[in-house]
């Protein structure tokens, strides 16, 4: 500013400056590019040697350099300068006081800081930056001349100060609103998404559909890298992913991924606290479960699924950005995952109903039939049994015929194939009605001999079946007869569903559950598993996987005899591949009576080594009675009572009765079985034994057989 | 061989499996003579007797008019004891539709040799065989 100038050209100078000054800083509305140019617009207009504002902390404080001129400014914005309000300094007594101050030989003022970035000034101007009442900071302005201010200056420097403290207001209020604006309008559109979403789902009635479909709309809908649907496993210990987007999340279902619920993981973590949570930077975060099939993760936040105050599961959003997700986001994602969580449930429990209905239909359909057995396998057996003699004496006499007129001999033998697989049908439907129609008789049964037996009888190959029982497994009520019905027919669906697998194996596992309420027997093979859209049509009577060749009843069958005993039967597919059938057979629960067994006899038990067999010589034994266990023929007069097991894994019983009858001892033969058949019991009374009876699974049981 | 010795009364109220399974014992090589209840039955089993010419083996439903023309599930266990009353040895084949091991050990309790259940596969022929070629 020239020195050599009247007061009042240099009042009109510095006042057309400032003008200047507030016409260009007015019309920059970003606080930092306002900032960043203001004191260049000043030290220009003035001819200042620096310009430097400082603006107040959030505490008022402290006066914080956040521009100042030149290199020496930036570097004192890069040291953190700040200066005290109400301090010493010219800015803190701007600040403080609200006022302007002059410091015209800057070598002598005792106020002035001695400042070792700007050391030729000479004269210094501090002037408060006011809005109103408030003082929001201090602008400096320093010279390189000494006395280069005058009491004069202030008014028209002060103005310029006042109108650059509304510039830097009005454009802070700026973008506050931009920011303001800018929260609105994701607010909007996240809530516009959260409407799609809740749309979406809510007109999606079919549980599996809305399950599958529901990780694309959330994707689609918020643009999300990742979206993936967890609920909480029967007993509430998993979250089971049970939907992903994309191949990660087919990769993952694929490979049963679940969390555990209160574990690390984010998932386990939103549900155990029905919060939602968000990792800003996933590869930081402690809680973020590392997802390789996830690499591109960078923010993901949690979110519980709950219907009123029960969880049902959580939803993991991710994105590829860093700090995608804010904590204004949880509110319309919640509100998002909510609606999801009640879709999930009104059609789950719309499955239900389903379930139910179909239940309810295919046990109607088949308590139908099993009301009308009696009749019907009178009906059957005596219609079917003319067909099958008749379908035979017709095959001799055309073997007779053959060689005058070939071709219609072998066309003639083609429809006798089929008659008789059609009455085979038919007889298999008889075979099929004929368990379930009878009264049950449960009695505590040891289901492990059960199977075994079952198995023996099917003739299964030795090694194909493999077998797990816990030792604590306790006995079962059930009709064992019936119990090795359901057992033959899971064993040879499994055994058909090995035909042509590459590995062929089939698994039984055997224990107690529900807190020893149940014997959870476990049938599992290594085939080709069912197909998921049989899942649910399994049960029903007369439908059939297996093509035209089966009746379709066996199952049904399974859920009759169960539902018999209160006990249930579900089946489902295995990770890895194979089916695995479960059944649930209510445990015996009561005391067993106390029961005083004979003694003093010699006992030959002929038997495999089993379960059965060391339970009944242990119990033999301990009555005080003499026991021996064989599978092969023995000199029988040197026994009181010979007990043969009808189903043996080691060795022939008809061979073994056949010899022992033989060697006159039918009277004190007893054979045991856990399945009567009534050709199989005449046929072995015919033969001569005392009797043929059911297997004794107790000690009362064992002492009425003697 | 002593087939064509063998002379078999069967008794059953259903007309076609009456028939069927005379036309595979008669093939087999049996004398086959039918009746369509237990009473019928036991006219044609007195009368075989008073013409000196009694039954080898009696194959009798169990599910048939009963001796006195009543629909009877036991017709044939109370057949069954009838003819063995007269004729202790000889051996009868309960025929059923049922398979039920109760009734069949009755059955046999009462005297019967065999119970064979209708519609399965094991054949009657072999069955009979089985009786006089054990």
């Amino acid at each position: 500013m020239p020195q050599n100038t009247t007061i009042a050209e240099r009042r009109a100078a510095l006042l057309h400056a400032g003008a200047q000054v507030s016409r260009r800083v007015i019309s920059i509305l970003d606080p930092e590019e306002l900032l960043q140019q203001v004191v260049d617009i000043i030290c220009d207009e003035f001819g200042f040697y620096y310009a430097g504002v400082f603006l107040l902390d959030e505490t008022r404080e402290w006066a914080i350099l956040r521009t100042g001129r030149g290199a020496a400014g930036a570097q004192m914005v890069a040291a953190g300068h700040k200066l005290k309000v109400g301090g010493l300094s010219m800015i803190g007594v701007a600040t403080g006081q609200r006022r302007a101050l002059i410091a015209l030989d800057v070598g002598e003022e005792p106020v002035h800081f001695k400042n070792p970035y700007l050391p030729l000034t000479r004269s210094e101007m501090a002037l408060p930056l006011c809005v109103g009442d408030q003082v929001i900071g201090a602008l400096t302005v320093q010279s390189t001349e000494e006395a280069a201010f005058t009491e004069d200056d202030i008014t028209a420097l002060q103005a310029m100060a006042d109108q650059l403290a509304i510039a830097i207001h009005n454009a802070r209020l700026y973008a506050q609103n931009r920011h303001l604006l800018a929260q609105a309008e994701r607010r909007a559109r996240l809530l516009a998404a959260a409407a799609q979403v809740g749309r979406d789902v809510t007109s999606i009635l079919d549980w599996h559909a809305l399950i599958n479909e529901t990780v694309d709309i959330i994707c689609d809908a918020y643009g999300f890298y990742y979206a993936g649907v967890f609920l909480l496993d029967e007993l509430g210990e998993w979250a089971v992913l049970r939907a992903g987007r994309g191949e990660a999340g087919a990769r993952m279902l694929m490979a049963g991924h679940k969390l555990k619920v209160g574990g690390i993981s984010m998932i386990g973590t939103a549900i155990s606290q029905r919060r939602a949570l968000i990792a800003l930077d996933v590869g930081e975060e402690p809680v973020h479960f590392k997802n390789p099939y996830l690499p591109l993760t960078r923010s993901e936040m949690a979110l519980p699924l709950l219907v009123g105050d029960r969880v049902i599961g959580a939803l993991t959003v991710q994105s590829v950005e860093e700090a995608a997700f804010s904590e204004e986001d949880i509110a319309s994602l919640q509100a998002m995952a909510d609606q999801l969580a009640i879709a999930l449930d009104n059609a789950r429990l719309l499955r239900d109903l389903e379930v139910a209905h179909a239940e309810l239909l295919r046990t109607k359909t088949f308590e139908a039939l099993a009301t009308a057995t009696l009749e019907a396998i009178h009906w059957i057996g005596n219609k079917a049994l003319p067909v099958s003699s008749s379908v035979a004496r017709l095959r001799t006499d055309l073997a007779a015929l053959a060689s005058a007129d070939p071709e219609r001999v072998a066309s003639m033998q083609e429809d006798l194939t089929m008659i008789e697989e059609s009455v085979r049908l038919i007889l298999a439907v008889q075979e099929h009605l004929i368990g379930p129609a009878r009264e049950q008789q449960p009695r505590p049964t040891l289901v492990e001999d059960v199977v075994k037996d079952t198995v023996a009888r099917l003739g299964l190959p030795a090694g194909l079946v493999q077998y797990t029982v816990a030792e604590n497994t306790p006995l079962a009520i059930a009709d064992s007869t019936q119990l090795g019905r359901a057992c033959g027919y899971i064993l040879q669906n499994a055994v058909e569903a090995l035909v042509g697998a590459p590995r062929q194996e089939i698994r039984v596992e055997i224990a107690p559950t529900n807190e020893g309420r149940f014997v959870d027997i476990r049938i599992m093979d290594t085939g080709p598993g069912i197909p998921e859209a049989e899942l649910d049509k399994l049960w029903a009577a007369f439908h059939s996987t297996k093509g035209a060749t089966h009746a379709g009843l066996g199952l049904s069958a399974c859920v009759q005899i169960l539902r018999q005993i209160d006990g249930q039967i579900t089946a489902r597919n295995v990770p890895g591949g194979g089916a695995l059938f479960e059944m649930l057979i209510p445990a015996f629960s009561g005391e067993l009576p106390m029961t005083t067994l004979p003694h003093g006899r010699s006992i030959l038990l002929v038997d495999d080594d089993d379960a059965w067999s060391r339970w009944a010589a242990a119990t033999l034994s301990g009555a005080g009675n003499q026991v021996a266990r064989v599978t092969e023929a023995v000199e029988p007069a040197a026994y009181d009572l010979i007990l043969v097991d009808d189903a043996l894994e080691t060795a022939d019983s008809t061979a073994l009765v056949k010899q022992l009858t033989a060697a006159g001892a039918g009277g004190k033969l007893i054979v045991v079985a856990s399945y009567l058949r009534v050709e199989r019991t005449t046929a072995l009374l015919q033969r001569g034994v005392r009797d043929v009876v059911l297997k004794p699974y107790t000690p009362a049981a064992l002492a009425g057989l003697l | 061989m002593v087939k064509d010795a063998i002379k078999i009364l069967l008794v059953d109220d259903e007309p076609l499996v009456l028939r069927s399974m005379e036309k595979t014992l008669l093939r087999a090589g049996f004398d086959v003579e039918t009746a369509g209840s237990a009473r019928a039955g036991r006219f044609r089993f007195e009368e075989a007797r008073t013409d000196q010419a009694p039954f080898d083996l009696a194959i009798l439903d169990l599910h048939m008019p009963n001796l006195n023309d009543q629909d009877d599930p036991n017709a044939g266990l109370q057949l069954l004891s009838v003819l063995l009353a007269v004729e202790p040895t000889l051996p009868v084949i309960v025929l059923s539709a049922f398979d039920e091991v109760s009734r069949a050990k009755e059955a046999v309790a009462r005297g019967a040799r065999a119970y064979f259940v209708k519609g399965r596969e094991a054949g009657l022929v072999e069955i009979v065989n089985e009786i006089f070629n054990p």
